[in-house]
């Protein structure tokens, strides 16, 4: 421990605490602001307002809610397996707040001619393989709580998750591959550093992946058409039909916590993280606004699939999942890996088909 | 038994993201058109000659109320809101009601009683909001129920133009 502080120093310490701070209580209070986007957005989209009547344009409405849920009443039905239905909620919220920790928010950022490094908690070499498995992980909070409940509505909707997220894991998982494949590195910050322009993001190498990428994001988040795992319509609320106050909550929490950490993740992996469009030298801060910008473009999509499209049959999205998505990430990534072991780069050689 | 044939998806459909994208863009224009929310309580509701609202007593220019306590808007009540005790008066007409309650939480805002009425001393009135903390305070008595004939006049004189439609000439 003695060794631990003198070898990185106390300066070092305070910087990571900052940065955990800030990124921390970003990711919940960005989770926070998206249920009220989503019920402003969902409102605009129908011609009403919205929320507007907790502080100015409704802003402190998540504020509300939060007070709100504090003070519900906890019920938890008669035959639930009491230890599961209250570990399930901390197990649907923890990957995403776990997994945020190897995003890379920034370049380095130069204070006062000190550079304290880019704001991201961790820089691991495996980040990509970490937030993959980390993430793997909230599966388990969706069906813990669904078997938990004792409930059929809960364990229709825990089952219907947990098959429809390992489906769409697959994809995403070799749409991702393929990212990896041509940026030759697990580490998201040497990912986003290999995009500095524009014309080397790899939406651009990648647009069937991305395209993918994106479907793949829906489905693994439970979002609209892919909300099986609530389905209002067939499972009164899908896995959390029995949970009230703070535990429904965690649950919607960890909802959108993880889309924003996967809107983050789909910046880091195809939009070049940071990146400025035509100013590769930009200043670090504007390069935050960049990726805080990129990332509001996939949490605004999310709300406005949502209030758009249908839900599918279950049969369809399988069908959608197994037979059409996989074998499509699967071509796209042999493909990708034919072009990179060959040395190829696709842009080049389009150009010299010319 | 009818059989419909359901409609075979052209490749497009089936590929579903030019579908979604169409789905999306007209989302996205409907955001920004006007909003049709009424913010109600600041945005009162609009109200015209034919709302019928809670019934309200008639006070003619002379300040005096034109009731005479017959007691037909308390038969013709079908809800048994009204509560009328009369009492005599040196005015020209009589009688006049010493006690006049309507009970507004079992009032159904019918209108029978304005159509009872022979005096013309009771309105519906354009007043739609009732709601207080005791149901004591819901049974309104004369003083609450009395209003100057101007704030009625557009409903009493829609009322009597539709009585005027149906009349004859031999009736009149």
């Amino acid at each position: 421990m003695i060794t631990w502080l003198e070898e990185h120093g106390w300066m070092e310490i305070l910087v990571w605490i900052v940065k955990i701070g800030l990124i921390f209580g970003g990711l919940i209070s960005a989770g926070a602001l998206m249920t009220l986007a989503e019920r402003k957005f969902s409102a605009w989209m129908q011609y009403r307002i919205g929320p507007n009547r907790v502080g100015p344009w409704g802003l402190l409405q998540p504020l509300a809610d939060g007070v709100k849920f504090i003070f519900k009443e906890s019920l938890s039905p008669a035959g639930a397996n009491k230890t599961l239905f209250r570990f399930a909620p901390v197990l649907a919220a923890l990957p995403a707040f776990l997994t945020i920790a190897v995003i890379p928010f920034s370049h380095d950022v130069i204070l006062g001619g000190h550079n304290f490094g880019p704001i991201a908690i961790a820089n691991i070499d495996v980040g990509v393989l970490y937030i993959l498995s980390i993430g793997g992980l909230s599966v388990y909070g969706i069906i813990l709580g669904g078997w938990a409940s004792n409930s059929k509505y809960s364990l229709m909707g825990g089952l219907r998750a947990s098959a429809q997220m390992i489906s769409y894991e697959l994809t995403l998982i070799l749409t991702i591959l393929a990212v990896i494949a041509l940026s030759g590195t697990l580490n998201l910050q040497e990912i986003s550093a290999g995009q500095k322009t524009i014309g080397e993001w790899n939406v651009w190498s990648q647009p069937f992946g991305f395209v993918l990428f994106v479907i793949a994001m829906f489905a693994e988040t439970n979002r609209h058409p892919f909300d099986f795992a609530e389905c209002e319509a067939e499972l009164v609320a899908g896995f959390h039909t029995e949970y009230s106050a703070m535990k429904f909550a965690l649950f919607f929490l960890g909802e959108y916590s993880a889309m924003v950490v996967i809107s983050c993740l789909a910046t880091v992996l195809f939009l070049g993280g940071p990146s400025v469009p035509f100013l590769p030298e930009a200043h670090w801060l504007l390069g935050f606004g960049a990726f805080m910008a990129k990332t509001s473009i996939f949490l605004f999509l999310f709300i406005w699939v949502r209030w758009t499209l249908p839900r599918f049959r279950f049969d369809q999205l399988m069908r959608l999942g197994w037979k059409v998505a996989l074998p499509l990430a699967l071509l796209n990534l042999l493909v990708t890996g034919t072009f990179v072991s060959l040395n190829l780069n696709l842009y080049s050689w389009l150009r010299s088909l010319v | 038994m009818v059989i419909v044939k359901r409609k075979e998806l052209s490749f497009s459909e089936k590929l579903y993201l030019p579908e979604v994208l169409r789905g999306l863009s007209i989302t996205f224009r409907k955001m920004f058109e006007p909003k049709i929310t009424r913010q109600y309580p600041e945005e009162a509701l609009e109200t015209t000659e034919v709302t019928r609202g809670q019934p309200r007593l008639v006070v003619k220019a002379d300040n005096t109320i034109a009731c005479v306590s017959c007691g037909l808007c308390e038969a013709a009540c079908p809800a048994y809101a009204i509560t009328i005790d009369g009492g005599e008066t040196d005015r020209a007409i009589e009688r006049e009601p010493v006690r006049f309650d309507i009970d507004m939480l079992r009032c159904i805002l019918c209108g029978f009683c304005e159509e009872a009425c022979p005096k013309d001393a009771i309105f519906m009135s354009d007043e739609l909001e009732l709601a207080d903390y005791s149901r004591e305070a819901l049974i309104y008595d004369m003083d609450k129920l009395k209003r100057p004939i101007a704030a009625l006049q557009h409903r009493i004189d829609y009322v009597k133009r539709i009585n005027d439609r149906w009349q004859t000439p031999s009736s009149t």
